[in-house]
This record gives C-alpha cells, sequence and structure tokens, in this order.
C-alpha cells in the first residue's frame, strides 16, 4: 500500500508557473474575458440575493468543463440547485447523505477506472469532484473526506465553507469562527456567541500528504479559476476550501458579499494559499493586515463583538487572526527557500 | 450538400463514425469540446480568431467522398457529411513530432513539458534552443490584446527562424496599457507580470507603469493609466469612481 500511496500522492509534473506574483486581483478586468464562456451551473437556481457560494460553484464548473460528475452533498448548493421538477446543472450531477459525498465519489473515480481499464469506456479524462458544506465537510463528512484523501483516490473535493449550517437555519457548526453569533451559540447576556474557534479544514487536509490543497474565494475569481485548474491537474486527491460569504446567515446586506470576501483576505481572517506538494504559497500576500474590526461591522452575526463590553474577546481574536497569519507567512517564507 | 447550408445553419456529421449535430462553419475544435472530446491546443482560445499556430489539434477529417486529411481542428469549419477522426495512429504521429518542435522552443515551459509527458514525448531528439523566449509563436497574447483589450500593443516581426512576438522596434511601447491580459492568456507562461514598489512591469515588453493606490484599501490595485483609459472609454462617469478598487466602489 505504501509504495501504491507514493505513485498517487507523489506530482510527477513538474510545478507550474505562477501566474501572478502579488496581488491576485491584479489581472481582473481584461483576463476576466477570457475564462470559459459556457456555464454548466445554470442561471435561474434558488439561492439568496448575494450567494457567494452560488458563484463560486458556477466559476468552478465554467472551469473544470463539461468532463464533470459531481456528487454533492446535502446542503444549500443541493437545495437551491435541484428543487423538484428543476435543475440548475447541465452535466452529471448525484445528491448524496449528508455525510458521504467524498465517499460516492471515490466510488464513482475508482468505477471509472475500472470501466476504463475494462475497455467498457473509452479512455478520457473525467474529473470526479465531490462537493459538500462546512457541514458536510468538517463535521458530518470528515470521516469520508479522511478516507477519500487516504487511499489517493484522483478527484477533487470541494468544500463550501460559510461558517454554520445556512440552509437548516443558521446552527452553528464546525468551522464557526470564534465569536459569531447563531441560533445554536446565540450571542447574549452569558455569552458572546460560538465558544470555540474554527476548525482548520485546510491544515486537516494537507496533513494527508495529498498533491493539491488551495483555498479559495470568488472575490478573487481569477486566482480561483487557477486554483481550480491545479487542482484539476494534480496527480492525486485536491482540496480546495471555498470562503463563501452568505449574506442571510451572516446577518450582511446582500451588495457586499464580494466586498467581505476581499476583507476577509486583507485582514487576514481568510487568507488565500496554495499547498502544493507540502509547499505552501501565499497567492495574495497581504504585508500589512487590515484591521479586523472592518471586517466584523458589516455583519449582524459580529455585532455584539463592537460593544464596549467585549474589547477583550475582540482583542484576542485580533491577535489570533494575526499570529495565525503569520505563521502562514513564516511557512511560506521557508518552504520557497526549500 | 454542405454548399447549401448558409453559414449558422444546423448540420449532421460524425466523430469517429458516431452522429452528431453541429453548426456549418463553427470551429471544429470547440464543437469537439463541446461535446466532451479532449483534442490538446495551445493557441486557441474561444475569446479571439482562430489561427492555427501551435497545429497540435490535429485531426483526420474524411469528407463525403472518402478522402483523409489532416488537419487543424481549430480554423477548421464544422460542416455537413464529414467524419473526424481523432487519435488516429497518424494523427498521434504527427502531433508527437509538432510537440517535440514546441519543446525545442520552449525547452523552460513546465506547463508544455507537462503536456509532453502526457503524450509520452521524451523530448531531447531536438537540441533545445537556450537562447529561446520560451515562446512557441502562438500568437494568443497579439489576438486578445488585439480583439479582446484593443490595444494593438504587439504584434509578430520578421519572418523565418528570426519571428518573434513584440513590440514596434523592441522598444516599450506607449499602447501597452499593462492589463496583462497577454499574461493570462499565454500557455507557456513566458510574458510574465511583476508588481513592486507601486509600479507594475510586464517583462516580456518591458512595459512599466505606475499604479494607482486604491482610497479604500491603500492597496497598488492598477495602473494609473488603465484607470484613465477606461474613464476616457466610458466616459462621461463620475472620475471619483476610479479611486477605489472595483469591490469597494
Amino acid at each position: 500500500m505504501s509504495a501504491q500511496r507514493e505513485t498517487t500522492t507523489r506530482s510527477e509534473r513538474p510545478a507550474l508557473t505562477p501566474l501572478t506574483r502579488g496581488n491576485p486581483a491584479a489581472l481582473d478586468v481584461f483576463s476576466a474575458r477570457l475564462l470559459p464562456r459556457e456555464d454548466y451551473f445554470s442561471a435561474g437556481h434558488r439561492a439568496c440575493q448575494g450567494c457567494a457560494e452560488a458563484l463560486a460553484v458556477r466559476l468552478i464548473h465554467k472551469v473544470l468543463g463539461r468532463n464533470t460528475i459531481v456528487a454533492t452533498a446535502t446542503g444549500c448548493m443541493e437545495i437551491i440547485s435541484s428543487s423538484y421538477p428543476d435543475t440548475a446543472w447541465k452535466i452529471p450531477w448525484m445528491h448524496v447523505a449528508f455525510e458521504n459525498a467524498a465517499a460516492v465519489g471515490s466510488g464513482i473515480e475508482a468505477g471509472l477506472r475500472v470501466l476504463m481499464r475494462k475497455g467498457r469506456l473509452p479512455k478520457r479524462r473525467i474529473t470526479v469532484v465531490a462537493m459538500g458544506g462546512d457541514g458536510a465537510t468538517a463535521d458530518i463528512g470528515l470521516q469520508a473526506l479522511s478516507g477519500m484523501l487516504e487511499r489517493g483516490h484522483k478527484m477533487i473535493y470541494v468544500c463550501y465553507d460559510n461558517e454554520a449550517y445556512m440552509n437548516t437555519g443558521i446552527q452553528r457548526s464546525g468551522t464557526t469562527p470564534f465569536g459569531a453569533s447563531t441560533t445554536t451559540s446565540p450571542a447574549g447576556r452569558v455569552s458572546i456567541g460560538q465558544q470555540t474557534w474554527k476548525k482548520p479544514m485546510p491544515a486537516i487536509c494537507a496533513a494527508h500528504g495529498i498533491p493539491y490543497v488551495a483555498t479559495v474565494n470568488p472575490s478573487y475569481p481569477l486566482d480561483l479559476a487557477e486554483k481550480v485548474r491545479r487542482a484539476q491537474k494534480a496527480n492525486g486527491p485536491a482540496y480546495l476550501h471555498v470562503y463563501a460569504a452568505c449574506p442571510t446567515g451572516w446577518r450582511l446586506a446582500p451588495d457586499l458579499a464580494i466586498e467581505i470576501g476581499r476583507l476577509a483576505v486583507e485582514t487576514g481572517v481568510a487568507p488565500l494559499y496554495e499547498i502544493v506538494d507540502g509547499r505552501l504559497r501565499l497567492t495574495c500576500p497581504t504585508p500589512k493586515l487590515r484591521p479586523l474590526v472592518e471586517y466584523l461591522r458589516p455583519q449582524g452575526r459580529f455585532r455584539h463583538l463592537l460593544s464596549e463590553d467585549h474589547k477583550d474577546e475582540l482583542a484576542v481574536i485580533q491577535a489570533r487572526v494575526a499570529a495565525e497569519y503569520a505563521e502562514l507567512e513564516r511557512r511560506a517564507a521557508e518552504d520557497a527557500r526549500r | 450538400m454542405s454548399e447549401q447550408h448558409p453559414f449558422g445553419a444546423p448540420v449532421t456529421f460524425r466523430i469517429g463514425g458516431r452522429p452528431y449535430e453541429g453548426t456549418y462553419g463553427d470551429s471544429l475544435l470547440e464543437t469537439l469540446h463541446r461535446y466532451g472530446y479532449e483534442v490538446p491546443s495551445l493557441c486557441h482560445h474561444e475569446a479571439v480568431s482562430a489561427y492555427g499556430a501551435c497545429r497540435l489539434c490535429l485531426v483526420e477529417v474524411v469528407d463525403k467522398r472518402g478522402r483523409h486529411k489532416i488537419t487543424t481542428s481549430c480554423n477548421f469549419p464544422v460542416q455537413a457529411g464529414i467524419d473526424v477522426l481523432l487519435d488516429t495512429p497518424d494523427v498521434v504521429r504527427h502531433r508527437r513530432v509538432v510537440l517535440e518542435l514546441l519543446l525545442a522552443m520552449a525547452p523552460r515551459s513546465p506547463e508544455l513539458r507537462a503536456l509532453a509527458a502526457e503524450h509520452d514525448v521524451p523530448g531531447g531528439r531536438l537540441e533545445p534552443d537556450e537562447s529561446a523566449e520560451d515562446c512557441i509563436l502562438c500568437g494568443l497574447c497579439e489576438r486578445v490584446c488585439r480583439e479582446v483589450v484593443g490595444a494593438n500593443a504587439i504584434a509578430m516581426s520578421a519572418r523565418g527562424t528570426a519571428k518573434r512576438m513584440t513590440t514596434p522596434y523592441d522598444a516599450e511601447n506607449p499602447a501597452c496599457i499593462a492589463c496583462g491580459a497577454c499574461v493570462y492568456v499565454c500557455p507557456t507562461r513566458c510574458i510574465g507580470l511583476e508588481e513592486a514598489d507601486g509600479k507594475r512591469t510586464i517583462l516580456r515588453w518591458g512595459r512599466t507603469l505606475p499604479l494607482a493606490v486604491c482610497q479604500q484599501t491603500g492597496r497598488a490595485f492598477t495602473p494609473q493609466f488603465l484607470l484613465e483609459h477606461y474613464a476616457k472609454k466610458l466616459g462621461g462617469l463620475d472620475e471619483k469612481v476610479f479611486r477605489k478598487a472595483p469591490p469597494y466602489r
């Protein structure tokens, strides 16, 4: 098994040249017209206004193209795209239970490989994608995801992280950040909301030694497209962590969904990076982080943190965000020398 | 009788013997991609016109009289009654030779080497041109600059072995707005963009422009020149709009 894993997870291909060094938003204007024209996640689905998740799904499938099979766990993306008798999907798509998107994706990938080996299917590059929200990834489906990564299936797992169980009514999940108010971690006189820190999903996946892990954000569409291309080319499992604003659950004005994504990167809350064969590279280095309050202020779920009573907690969160970002910078600098 | 069809009329044709619907005059390569067939290509982009430079998208087309010919599919129109054969032994052989030639032009490009490895091309039969700029003369940057951006800053210069993609007289061209679309589209990533000290440089064209700083974030976001270009193109828009980076406007 160990010898086999070596061949499936170690990328033999030379590393691709990074598109830009520095700001990934640099090329936005004309290069955006060079994204693929065809959409596979069609308009007219039932996402809320300002849903950054739906935007990310659309962009991801634009880039992955037609030869793609998708298995989606229960969650917003399933609810909004497939309410009977309609579908937003123009590619083979399958809704599976909450916990097993990664397992079903693994099965599809293994099945395709066997059919191609037996000659029952023409040899063709078919991208298998398993998708789940943060609940389906970090909480309920973590076991299946870990299995998929460990077995080394050549497929992509996409996690849409909107930091709570949004479609069932904003319950807290493993990735809800410290201090956020949700319906099951309400802020009030006795609590400041969520009591635990965000589960580090990209780090957990990277620890499996897979060839490609990246955090993406639909506020940086070209950076997202580039990372999806790399995930597709990876010689083994790839994990994409999509940081997606949810105006409904975050108590955020829908027109600020893109702006909040940029703010999340510029304040250091959700840095953009990729880990290729264990080497980390920041794709949007932010030498000077903006103050955290700029990110918290527009969001109703953090409103209580801005009051005088919670000044200490706010300082703790700010310090932790800065420390985590400094650690990423340190690791990126170290890996660049390797 | 494809002659009787006007451009844009629906026609039936075959891919590997199986019937498919297409549109007369459409790019065969784009139609193949739309039906999920994999044909490698470096010089084609759906946003710009076909050029047929990289020769990787070779297919074998059998016309109605049964004549076979090998052709590039990007600039071959879909027409009624043809049969398109992919990956026939001839096509595979030709494509390998093309890849070897391309590798000699751009020996350092990881993207090209990855593609060559996929097609079992070891490389090395031809002497790699060490002085090469890793450019394969696909012309994609020039077409994007002309058709998408409308800046016309770069063009092919000279002929034969001296042929190069460059700016006029190899000098910094004031027509270049440093938008970076050529950097984005280049299949071998040989153009390069660098941002440092509030300036952006397109490395290959030697164009350096100062960057505008966003009023909201205090971060350099786009060349000042480019903002003036938009303001002129859009006309009548409040110039305050351009003082902030896009999502903060």
